[in-house]
């Protein structure tokens, strides 16, 4: 369980900070089983963080949506610094960032949480479905107690986790200013099982598949604004001139967007599924983006979002890069 | 009797390297294969993937890249940089289950124009036995 | 208004009936998610749902759209494209039935528009109330009922072991005349049942939002500091505005090939920082609060000041889809206790 009390202390002594601009946490939803991200301007706001296994949501994202608006005559811009809270697979993103130069370390204050998995919004639902008032949840060891409406049932954290937290290798943030309890070693290992066992199937069969997911998608670019990793000024869609992706919605643009991102991510994806989350017809975004992930292990022994120092993926090479494939 | 099939392969070949080999293919008298459409680029490692995707979205049932061997490249790095890319885009077609070996990737030295035409007339064979690309096809039926 | 009353056994037949002379539309279920599509049987269906996650707008407004096609060149042609359907829309939900009218006004205002005209004319709305809302359903807000047959053709209501159908006007009544045999008319029993059920959906809408003299409030609060902590959250996925059943922004393209083209519309999002950009650079809509900001106002300020009904029908996709919980009863009820 996350002490949320030294959490608030931290969070106020940060943005009690003259180089503070805001700290952006997560606090209560307004429903259900929500938790929903919360900024805090004065220590007062403070109060209002919490967090618990319900906390899902990648908060890597706020950092790259400051808007730079045209500034007054006179007007200095503003330089103060974000706080973030972030868990481990969160602040991999932040780090993947300041590797690419996207960010600077010094305009960041992150405030890491040493993280034992959540709870996916999208399973919980399915359990509990119906009108539901109170919720409370709690972490235990390997089981989350969940009291809806005054009932509590203790359900095994297997059955509730997304897919990340079953194979989660940093729960400790990477990267960060203030810890909030002590570091968490990680006793699971990401197998790739889920991307070996649909290599099995045939090409034809594999197509067939995924034909059918890219025919549900709507093109509503949730999964490309919702990733902390996707911060182009101009994303490659929504170029006009010329036009490389065209806007009207059929399998061969659907195709060619869900195949397009997914490889502008290679070796930057550090697998928090929010894009996957974000989709609102459910397409499974995250094999593809595992399917990267574990070919760009094997193939350049890179790992996203560790070392800050480190040269991305592909802006370097090694000279006995495989090429098997090539004439 | 059957109308064979014949492949449309987009060549993107790197200015100082590829796309002078071709053209020692060329001068050189040397048949190959006219299914390859070539545009020039002048590196390997202008090759976005955008533009192979866009390429067998238009009707490409093919794309060859063409770029100096390892060391060789005019700007240094860009064919290294290049070889990561293809790579990692051919695992990711094959795993939404288009055919890896439509993309295909070489090293042609300006002095190589015998091996432009080899290299030209593997490709075509190879895809010609994997028939017309239909998976993401513009239908452009409006 | 007729009301009658079909068994549940005698219903596939209706739909079979109804199949052979139109396009049918109805909930099916595809890769566990509901949407509207048009089936050949009535065993396609799927009417185990509350909503489906596209709404039907989808089946009139387009995704994409061709407004005509063309042939460039000194031998140039424009081939305008015709729209002749007749399409039923079998299981649409009150709320989802009030967007295509407050839609029409959208679409009917200085300039008509022929191709969402021309298919609301030709389609016939077959309702089909809410034995269960969901959590985020909030239709009552807008004095609406789960069970409100006003804005369609006919309604059925699902009593039990059998539907109660009530037939509103000539168009209902043209499509069901070859099964009229199979309708026996609502004895008062039936008539209560059906009240009853309407009366308990009412019950279960836990929540509510406060929308009495909402635009006037807006009004005043404009430049109100208050919109720029709720637009804080949005990260513009533009979620909200795919799935929101009164949602029409559109923007068009040319879509050509070396031989042959044809201009497109296709849906865009107001969340998008490049749907207000300018082409001297300029965006109006710079920030996120602005367009968080529009788009509350959009449904509860601008659409009420002309069109006399807030645009908001109450159906909680944005709700429940939102990547980052902004909950739009909880913005707009906030929104009028903020004081100016």
């Amino acid at each position: 369980m996350v002490d949320e009390k030294r959490l608030r202390d931290e969070v106020k002594k940060t943005i009690s900070r003259d180089d503070v601009k805001y700290v952006v946490g997560y606090e209560k939803g307004t429903y259900g089983f929500q938790a929903t991200p919360c900024f805090a301007y004065k220590p007062e706001d403070a109060d209002k963080f919490i967090f618990s296994p319900l906390c899902v949501h990648n908060l890597a994202v706020f950092p790259m949506l400051e808007e730079k608006p045209p500034l007054r005559k006179g007007e200095e811009p503003d330089t103060r610094k974000i706080g973030v809270v972030v868990k481990g697979c969160d602040s991999r993103a932040i780090v993947q960032i300041i590797q690419e130069k996207g960010l600077d370390r010094e305009k960041v204050v992150i405030i890491g949480i040493p993280c034992t998995g959540v709870i996916d919004p999208k399973k919980i639902k399915d359990k509990f479905p119906g009108h539901i008032k109170n919720v409370e949840v709690k972490d235990e060891d390997d089981k989350f107690i969940i009291t809806v409406d005054g009932k509590t049932q203790k359900i095994p954290k297997e059955e509730l986790m997304p897919d990340k937290c079953k194979t989660c290798e940093y729960p400790t943030p990477v990267l960060y200013d203030i810890l909030i309890g002590k570091e968490i070693k990680s006793t699971k290992k990401e197998g790739y099982d889920e991307v070996a066992s649909f290599e099995k199937k045939s090409l034809k069969d594999r197509w067939d598949y995924w034909e059918k997911q890219f025919e549900k998608c709507i093109r509503c670019y949730a999964c490309r604004n919702a990733c902390p990793l996707c911060y182009c000024k101009e994303c490659m869609v929504d170029q006009l001139n010329p036009q490389w992706v065209r806007r009207s919605v059929n399998l061969s643009e659907n195709t060619a967007w869900n195949l397009l991102r997914a490889f502008h991510l290679a070796g930057r994806c550090i697998g928090c599924g929010q894009c996957e989350r974000a989709c609102p017809m459910d397409i499974p975004l995250m094999k593809l983006n595992k399917k990267i992930e574990k070919e760009i292990k094997e193939m350049f022994e890179y790992i996203p979002g560790i070392n800050a120092e480190e040269k991305p993926l592909l802006a370097m090479f090694k000279p006995d890069d495989p090429e098997e494939f090539i004439l | 009797m059957k109308d064979k099939f014949e492949p449309n392969i987009i060549g993107f070949l790197c200015n100082w390297c590829s796309y002078a080999g071709a053209d020692l293919a060329g001068t050189s008298r040397i048949q190959y294969p006219p299914n390859l459409k070539v545009i020039r680029v002048m590196c390997s490692g202008r090759v976005n993937p955008i533009f192979v995707i866009n390429a067998l979205q238009q009707g490409a049932d093919g794309v060859l890249i063409g770029g100096c061997h390892p060391g060789d490249c005019h700007y240094e790095r860009g064919n290294y940089l290049a070889r990561r890319r293809m790579a990692i885009l051919k695992k990711l077609l094959e795993y939404t289950g288009i055919d890896p070996n439509r993309v295909r990737m070489t090293w042609v030295s300006a002095a190589e124009g015998n091996k432009f035409a080899e290299v030209v007339k593997e490709v075509t064979e190879d895809i010609r036995k994997l028939g017309p690309m239909q998976h993401f096809k513009r239908e452009n039926k409006w | 208004m007729d009301k009658m009353i079909l068994s549940k056994s005698d219903f596939p037949k209706v739909i079979t009936e109804i199949i052979k002379k139109n396009n049918v539309y109805a909930p099916v279920k595809n890769n566990d998610t509901i949407i509207f599509d048009q089936i050949k049987k009535p065993s396609e269906m799927n009417l185990d749902f509350c909503n489906s996650k596209v709404p039907p707008k989808k089946l009139l407004f387009h995704q994409t759209e061709t407004l005509f096609k063309f042939t460039p060149g000194t031998k140039a042609k424009i081939e305008s494209v015709d729209i002749n359907e007749n399409n039923v829309i079998f299981g649409i939900r009150p709320c989802d039935a009030k967007s295509l009218a407050i839609l029409d006004h959208a679409f009917q205002g200085d300039f008509e528009d022929p191709y969402f005209l021309k298919r609301r004319k030709n389609t016939i709305l077959i309702g089909l109330s809410c034995n269960k809302p969901e959590l985020n359903c909030f239709c009552t807000s807008f004095d609406d009922s789960p069970a409100s047959s006003k804005y369609v053709d006919i309604l059925f209501t699902d009593i039990g072991d059998k539907y109660y159908v009530e037939i509103k006007n000539d168009k209902g009544k043209q499509l069901t005349k070859n099964i009229s045999n199979l309708l026996k008319p609502a004895t008062e029993n039936d008539t209560k049942k059906r009240k009853e059920v309407e009366q308990k959906a009412i019950n279960m809408i836990s929540r509510h939002q406060k929308t009495e003299g909402i635009a006037y409030k807006l009004d005043k609060i404009f430049e109100n500091p208050y919109w720029k902590k709720v637009a804080f959250k949005c990260v513009g996925c533009g979620t909200c505005t795919y799935l929101c059943p009164t949602c029409h922004c559109f923007d068009i393209q040319d879509e050509t090939t070396l031989t042959k083209g044809a201009r497109v519309r296709v849906w865009d999002t107001c969340m998008n920082p490049e749907y207000t950009l300018q082409a001297s650079g300029y965006n109006p809509r710079p920030a996120r609060t602005n367009r968080v900001r529009n788009r509350v106002y959009h449904k509860y300020n601008y659409y009420p000041k002309n069109y006399d009904v807030i645009a908001c029908v109450g159906c909680g996709r944005c709700i429940d889809l939102c990547p980052v919980n902004i909950d739009i009863i909880d913005v707009v009820t906030r929104a009028g206790e903020v004081k100016p």
